[in-house]
C-alpha cells in the first residue's frame, strides 16, 4: 500500500510539471547527435578540437525559432540529469554555441573527463525527446615537462 | 625584411607541422615579423624576449590551431606558418593582428611589439620543420613591404578570398620586389573597412528618411492651414489624421531630427498644434536608473581560483559612476516604448531586466546616452570588478567564506529556480552602496571575451579587440552556485544571443 502511493506520488509529481511547462518542441525521431571529434577514450594533450555532429535537423542560431533546427551546447564533467523543463544552464561546464557553431577548441586540466553534447531550441530549452550525444571520455595527458 | 633569414632559433616546442615529408604542396603562408625587433631589443632584450615568447605561446600559436593551420616555425622575432585554406589563412592573420592591437593599446608607442603580416598563396615543398619555395620568399617580401599591424596579401590569395572574408581590400599595385622577376600584386587587408561603411550609410539613411519626413509635415501642414483658414475651431477634431508629431511651425534643426524618434519634444507639444495623444512617446523625462559615483583607484584585478581569471594584475580605474541595481524591467521597458529596444520585457516593474544580449545591452545605454544627453554606456570589465569588490580584496566583497542570505545564487540560502531572479536590491549592498554585484543576474560588461587576461589594457578601459563575437558576463545569476558569486568571475557568451540569466547595468562617465 506504501509502496503504491509512493509511486503514485511520484507519478504525479514526473507528470505535473510536464504538464505544466509544454515547453520541449519535438524534434524529429531519426535525428542523431554525436562527437565528431574527438572519439570515445580519446587522448589528448593540450587545447583540442571538439567537432559537433548533427544528422536529420539543423543548426541555426539561438532565437530563431525554425522547426527541426537547434543550436549546441556542450556538457563538460556534468552528472546531473538534463530537466526538460528548465532551459539548459549557463555556466563554465555548460558552454554554449547560440551563434551556430559547429566546432570549439576545448582546453581542459590534465585528466579525465566526460564530454555530451546537447541540442537547444530557440530559448535553450531540450528537445522533446531531448536530443542529446553520446557520453563520451576524453583524457587528458600532462603537458610536456619542457621549459617554456 | 631582407632575405629569408636562416632561422637562428628553430623552435622545438610546437606540435611536429606534418608527419611525412611530403613532396609538394599548394599552401597558404603567412609570414610574421616584429617591426623595428633590433630596436626593441636593444631597449630590454630580456623583456622583449619574455614578451615576444608570451605572444607567440598565447596568441600566435593557438591563433593558427584555431584556423586549422600549423606553424612551421618560430624565429627569433618572426613565424612561418602555413595553411591548406587561403581564407583561415588571412582569418588567422587578421585575428593575430587585432589581438596585438589589444595588447599594445596600454603600452607607450616605443615599447608596443607590431608585427608585419604577408600571406602567400604557392606550390611549395614542406618538411618537418621547415618550408622551401618561390612562395614562401614572396611572403617574406609582402611582409617586409607591409606596414607595421598590417595584413598584406598576394594576388592570388586576394583571387581565393574576395567574396569570402568580408572586409576591405585596398589594392597597392604591382610591386617589385628583392629577387623575384615578376612584379607581385599586393593588397592591403581592413579589417573593419566594411562594418564603418555599413554603419555611415544606415546613419545617412536614417537622417534623409527623416528629412523627408519631416519636409512631407511642413507640406501638409501648410495644405491643412491653407484649406482650414476659415472656421479653424470647428476642424479640429478631424485633425488626427494628420499625422500628430510635427507642428507647422518651424521644422527641428535636422540635428534634432537624427535623434531617435522616441526622444519626447516638449517644443512641439507646446506648440499649437493639434497633438493628439495618439503619439507613443510621453513628454515627462525619461526614467534613470540610480547612479553612485565611484572614486578612482588602483586594485588588483582577477584571481588565482580559476584559469580565465589569470593573472592578476594591477589597474588604475578613473572615477566614474555606475547603477546601484542592474536595469529593472521598468526602465528597460521605457526603451522598448520608445522603439530604441528590441522587445518589451515581461515580469515585475523592479526586477531585473533578463534574457538581454549584449547587443541589446548596448541599444538601451545608447537610447539612454540620447534621451539624457549623458553619457551613459556600458562599464568595462575592470570598472565591474573595482566596483564589485568595494575596495575589498577577499573572495567575496563581504570576506573569504560564503554567508547565507548575501547575494541571490542557487546555494547562497535564497529561494532558487524562480522563472525571473528576485526583484534587485533584496541582498546587502556592497561597501560602494553597490546591490547585486555578484548573484542575482548576469551582467554584460563592455568588453570583448578574452580567455584570460594575459595582455589585458591595466588603465581600466575595456578590452576591445580580438574575438568579439563573444563579450564578457560578470556577476553570475541566481541558477549558477556561490563560486560564480565571486567579484573576480567571469565568464563569455555570444554577443548577440539572449539567455533568461543575463542582465546588464549602465555606467556613466567619460
Amino acid at each position: 500500500m506504501h509502496i503504491l502511493r509512493c509511486v503514485a506520488l511520484s507519478a504525479v509529481l514526473a507528470l505535473l510539471p510536464g504538464a505544466a511547462y509544454p515547453q520541449g518542441k519535438t524534434a524529429p525521431k531519426d535525428a542523431k547527435l554525436y562527437f565528431i571529434t574527438p572519439y570515445d577514450g580519446q587522448k589528448v594533450r593540450g587545447a583540442f578540437l571538439v567537432r559537433f555532429g548533427l544528422r536529420n535537423m539543423g543548426v541555426t542560431h539561438a532565437g530563431d525559432d525554425y522547426q527541426n533546427a537547434g543550436h549546441h551546447h556542450l556538457l563538460i564533467d556534468v552528472n546531473d540529469p538534463i530537466d526538460p523543463k528548465e532551459p539548459i544552464p549557463q555556466d563554465k561546464s555548460h558552454q554554449h554555441f547560440g551563434a551556430g557553431q559547429t566546432e570549439t577548441l576545448l582546453e581542459l586540466p590534465p585528466g579525465t573527463h566526460t564530454l555530451q553534447l546537447v541540442l537547444g531550441d530557440a530559448k535553450h530549452y531540450p528537445f522533446e525527446p531531448p536530443i542529446v550525444s553520446d557520453k563520451i571520455t576524453v583524457r587528458v595527458r600532462q603537458p610536456p615537462q619542457r621549459g617554456k | 625584411m631582407g632575405e629569408i633569414r636562416n632561422f637562428r632559433s628553430g623552435n622545438h616546442d610546437e606540435p611536429p607541422p606534418h608527419g611525412g615529408v611530403g613532396p609538394r604542396r599548394l599552401a597558404a603562408i603567412i609570414v610574421g615579423d616584429i617591426a623595428a625587433y633590433s630596436r626593441l631589443m636593444q631597449a630590454d632584450e630580456e623583456g622583449t624576449h619574455v614578451r615576444v615568447k608570451r605572444i607567440e605561446r598565447d596568441l600566435i600559436q593557438p591563433s593558427i590551431v584555431e584556423h586549422h593551420g600549423s606553424l612551421v616555425k618560430t624565429t627569433g622575432d618572426g613565424f612561418i606558418a602555413i595553411f591548406d585554406s587561403p581564407v583561415e589563412a588571412v582569418r588567422c592573420s587578421i585575428v593575430i593582428q587585432q589581438n596585438l592591437v589589444g595588447r599594445n593599446a596600454s603600452l607607450p608607442k616605443d615599447s608596443r611589439i607590431e608585427y608585419r603580416i604577408g600571406v602567400n598563396l604557392g606550390d611549395v615543398i614542406i618538411e618537418p620543420d621547415d618550408v622551401y619555395g618561390d612562395g614562401v620568399n614572396i611572403a617574406s617580401r609582402i611582409e617586409g613591404i607591409a606596414e607595421p599591424g598590417q595584413v598584406y596579401i598576394s594576388g592570388a590569395i586576394y583571387e581565393q578570398i574576395k567574396h569570402k572574408v568580408v572586409c576591405g581590400y585596398e589594392s597597392l599595385g604591382d610591386r617589385k620586389v628583392k629577387n623575384i622577376t615578376d612584379p607581385v600584386r599586393v593588397y592591403r587587408v581592413l579589417p573593419d573597412a566594411d562594418a564603418v561603411g555599413k554603419t555611415r550609410g544606415r546613419r545617412e539613411n536614417v537622417l534623409i528618411f527623416l528629412l523627408s519626413i519631416t519636409v512631407l509635415m511642413i507640406a501638409t501642414g501648410v495644405l491643412w492651414y491653407l484649406l482650414t483658414q476659415p472656421g479653424r475651431v470647428g476642424e479640429q477634431a478631424a485633425t488626427p489624421t494628420v499625422s500628430p508629431v510635427v507642428s507647422p511651425s518651424p521644422q527641428p534643426p535636422p540635428r534634432e531630427a537624427a535623434a531617435p524618434a522616441p526622444q519626447p519634444a516638449p517644443s512641439l507639444a507646446s506648440s499649437p498644434s493639434p497633438a493628439p495623444a495618439a503619439s507613443s512617446q510621453s513628454p515627462t523625462p525619461v526614467r534613470e536608473p540610480e547612479m553612485i559615483a565611484i572614486r578612482g583607484g588602483s586594485f588588483a584585478m582577477g584571481s588565482n581560483d580559476d584559469p580565465t581569471e589569470r593573472p592578476v594584475h594591477q589597474v588604475a580605474i578613473k572615477p566614474f559612476a555606475i547603477g546601484k541595481y542592474p536595469v529593472t524591467v521598468q526602465e528597460w521597458n521605457e526603451c522598448a516604448a520608445a522603439k530604441a529596444c528590441g522587445f518589451t520585457a515581461i515580469g515585475n516593474d523592479d526586477a531585473p531586466v533578463s534574457n538581454v544580449s549584449w547587443t541589446d545591452a548596448q541599444q538601451y545605454a545608447a537610447w539612454l546616452a540620447k534621451a539624457t544627453k549623458k553619457p551613459y554606456r556600458l562599464p568595462s570589465e575592470a570598472e565591474w570588478e573595482y566596483a564589485a569588490r568595494g575596495g575589498t580584496s577577499t573572495r567575496y566583497w563581504w570576506g573569504d567564506k560564503l554567508q547565507q542570505g548575501m547575494a541571490g545564487c542557487k546555494d547562497c540560502g535564497a529561494t532558487a529556480a524562480a522563472e525571473q531572479p528576485t526583484k534587485v536590491g533584496s541582498f546587502k549592498p556592497n561597501p560602494f552602496g553597490l546591490y547585486d554585484m555578484g548573484g542575482g543576474i548576469d551582467q554584460w560588461v563592455e568588453d570583448c571575451w578574452h580567455k584570460t587576461y594575459q595582455g589585458a589594457p591595466n588603465d581600466g578601459s575595456a578590452w576591445s579587440g580580438g574575438d568579439c563575437s563573444s563579450h564578457v558576463l560578470r556577476s553570475g545569476s541566481w541558477k549558477n552556485d556561490a563560486r560564480y558569486v565571486r567579484p573576480s568571475n567571469r565568464d563569455g557568451y555570444d554577443t548577440n544571443v539572449r539567455y533568461p540569466t543575463h542582465g546588464f547595468r549602465v555606467a556613466l562617465g567619460p
